[in-house]
């Protein structure tokens, strides 16, 4: 899986929210818009209903005084003319309250202008033939009855009102079909929204369901890479360990014949040295013999200075192969003890670590002694390991530091020791001639040393405590300034066994 | 009967330096030098292998271990599961010094085990000690 990929579905997912989030606020906007449409129909429906209903109680006050008007002309009981202006005393505001109802419409203010005036024609009809009536002129009134009828007043009021009651009809029918359509709208829309939600949601759930696949996917691979490192680090730490001990066969095949011929040449040259001896005896007697007498028989006979310096010379070129094959069979034997030490198994063991380094440095109390040093022993921690790598380490130590203080200078040496993470931490600190930070590292290797060649010495001790400190699953280091003092750092594991070594080879 | 000394050593240098050294101690007796194991098995055991041969020889042997074509050790093993061999004292004279190989050689029999010094000084006194050892040891005929 590559980051890039892993971005952009990072990126999609944030996208796809998103949309979901957009989706739901023009729900939600559309919604209340919709909501508000559907009510503010549902209002004009109700307006033409009232108007339908005002136009019907109108048209029913000017029947009630129609017929109160009749009864009074036929009786002439003032019951009648009581509810006949009742009736008329309803009709204006009636009328007033219709034309407010409609003002918004153009079409109905016609027809109430119509109507009105029918109304008041009719109105004023009433008023006379109530009058007539009152007068007592009947027939006058009667005669305007018949007028009114056949003038076509009431039928006017009659058409004019239906033509309002079909016209709020009509506009009924149209505003429910309006208030229908924002409903259906705004439930189609909320469906919609809804269902676009819904898709939303399950891209997402499976976008997740698939990001949460690949992560397994990744996870399962990562593992078996895991388990292929270890196997191929198991490989490569066979390989290595196969490798070493095949360094150290060869080391001590090679030590080992190199030897042999190292026997002759040394056997050869001691030989050669006494037959030297011989030989120069024998110069010496010849030169003597004086002539035709006998030789000198003698146990010394001094050479002439010719012969001396021939003499001088054998010896010398003898001395120089001599010296030179016993550091060459010093050397071997170093490698040799080396590639042995690397063969040994290690035995680890409880070790009380003060009382171990007590036995050290009594061991080297002469030499410490001689060099005027002094050392002490801080509070270690004890460590399970191996005895006598552990010995060789420390009395290696602690013997370069007293063999290599400063002449003059009172030596002070000092063992501390700490813990840290399941390891245990020595330093080995003196006072002495210091070690130049450029051969920090010489210092390590087999056959180098550094500094003031002044001491005996073949250049193992430290490469030895290397080997061996590493053996142990542990790590060494030095801090040094020249003529400040050198502090040898050991880390060793506190529990040592054989996995602590193969997990550091 | 006077004892014969059976050289097996692959370095004629070294046989060389070793013969004069005996010499040297004083020891005068017939040194044979061998340098391969097989002319050395062949001497010892005879052409029938069985070692008949030196029914009745009284034989010192010093032995190398780092033979060209055998491996000492199983020489020194063969000699001593030979009847007629057996008793017949083996010096060990070699320069491999690693204490499992001189165990072994122990536990084969060998009677003496030598690291042969570089230091000619060393190497010169081991073998006059071991001429002396050769002077006061009673070396029995091989057995009948």
């Amino acid at each position: 899986m590559t980051a890039e990929g892993r971005r952009r579905r990072a990126f999609g997912q944030i996208l796809l929210f998103a949309a979901g989030l957009v989706v739901l606020t023009a729900i939600s906007a559309g919604s209340v818009y919709l909501v508000n449409e559907a009510r503010n129909d549902s209002k004009w429906v109700v307006h033409t209903i009232e108007v339908e209903n005002q136009v019907n109680a109108l048209l029913l006050e000017v029947r009630r005084a129609e017929s109160g008007a009749r009864g009074y002309l036929l009786t002439r009981e003032a019951g009648f003319r009581t509810d006949h202006e009742k009736a008329v005393a309803a009709i204006i505001p009636a009328l007033d309250r219709l034309t407010r109802l409609i003002g918004d419409n153009p079409a109905q203010r016609q027809n109430i202008e119509q109507l009105s005036a029918a109304i008041e024609t009719r109105l004023g009809q009433f008023a006379r033939e109530i009058d007539f009536v009152g007068q007592g002129q009947p027939e006058k009134a009667t005669a305007l009855v018949s007028e009114a009828a056949s003038a076509g007043t009431t039928i006017a009021i009659g058409s004019a009102g239906s033509a309002m009651i079909r016209e709020e009809e009509r506009l009924f029918q149209l505003r429910t079909a309006n208030a229908d359509r924002s409903q259906t709208l705004a439930a189609s829309l909320t469906g919609i929204g809804s269902g676009l939600v819904v898709v939303l949601a399950l891209i997402s759930i499976w976008l997740v369901r698939r990001s949460a696949r690949i992560r397994d996917e990744a996870e399962a691979q990562l593992r078996d890479a895991n388990v292929n490192l270890e196997a191929t680090i198991d490989e490569r730490t066979a390989d290595l360990r196969e490798a070493n001990d095949e360094i150290q066969r060869f080391a001590y095949i090679v030590s080992h014949d190199l030897r042999s011929p190292l026997v002759n040449i040394m056997g050869f040259t001691s030989e050669l040295e006494e037959l030297g001896k011989d030989i120069f005896r024998r110069i010496g007697a010849l030169t003597r013999v004086p002539a035709g007498g006998p030789p000198v028989e003698a146990a010394e006979i001094p050479l002439d200075d010719a012969d001396k310096q021939l003499s001088a010379d054998f010896s010398e070129a003898l001395g120089f192969i001599k010296s030179s094959i016993a550091r060459m069979d010093r050397l071997i034997s170093a490698i040799l003890n080396l590639t042995r030490e690397g063969r040994r198994e290690f035995q680890p063991e409880r070790i009380d670590t003060r009382d171990f380094i007590e036995a050290i440095v009594s061991s080297l109390a002469h030499q410490a002694a001689e060099a005027q040093a002094e050392i002490h022993i801080e509070p270690l921690p004890n460590i399970v390991s191996d005895r006598l790598a552990l010995e060789q380490i420390f009395s290696n130590l602690i013997d370069n530091a007293i063999k290599y203080l400063k002449t003059g200078v009172p030596g002070e040496i000092r063992i501390r020791g700490r813990t840290k993470l399941g390891y245990a931490i020595f330093d080995i600190s003196d006072n002495g001639r210091g070690i130049d930070p450029r051969d920090h590292q010489r210092i390590f290797d087999l056959f180098r040393r550094a500094g003031t060649q002044d001491k005996p010495g073949q250049g193992i001790g430290l490469a030895h405590v290397r080997a061996l400190v590493r053996r142990l699953g542990g790590t060494m280091s030095v801090s040094s300034e020249l003529n400040a003092g050198s502090t040898f750092t050991i880390t060793l594991p506190i529990n040592w066994n054989a996995s602590n070594r193969n997990a550091d080879r | 009967m006077p004892v014969t000394i059976i050289m097996i050593e692959d370095d004629e240098g070294h046989a060389r330096l070793i013969e004069r050294n005996i010499r040297r101690s004083g020891v005068n007796n017939e040194i044979l030098s061998f340098t391969n194991g097989n002319s050395a098995m062949k001497h010892l055991f005879g052409p029938d292998g069985t070692g008949l041969a030196q029914k009745g020889n009284a034989l010192l042997i010093l032995l190398d271990l780092n033979l060209p074509d055998m491996s000492g050790i199983d020489i020194l093993k063969q000699i001593k599961e030979n009847k007629y061999l057996k008793a017949s004292p083996v010096v060990v004279l070699t320069t491999t010094d690693d204490s499992q190989e001189i165990k072994r050689c122990y536990e084969l029999g060998c009677n003496v085990y030598i690291t042969k010094p570089v230091n000619y000084e060393n190497f010169a006194n081991a073998i006059r000690q071991l001429g002396l050892f050769f002077s006061v040891i009673q070396v029995p005929p091989a057995a009948s």
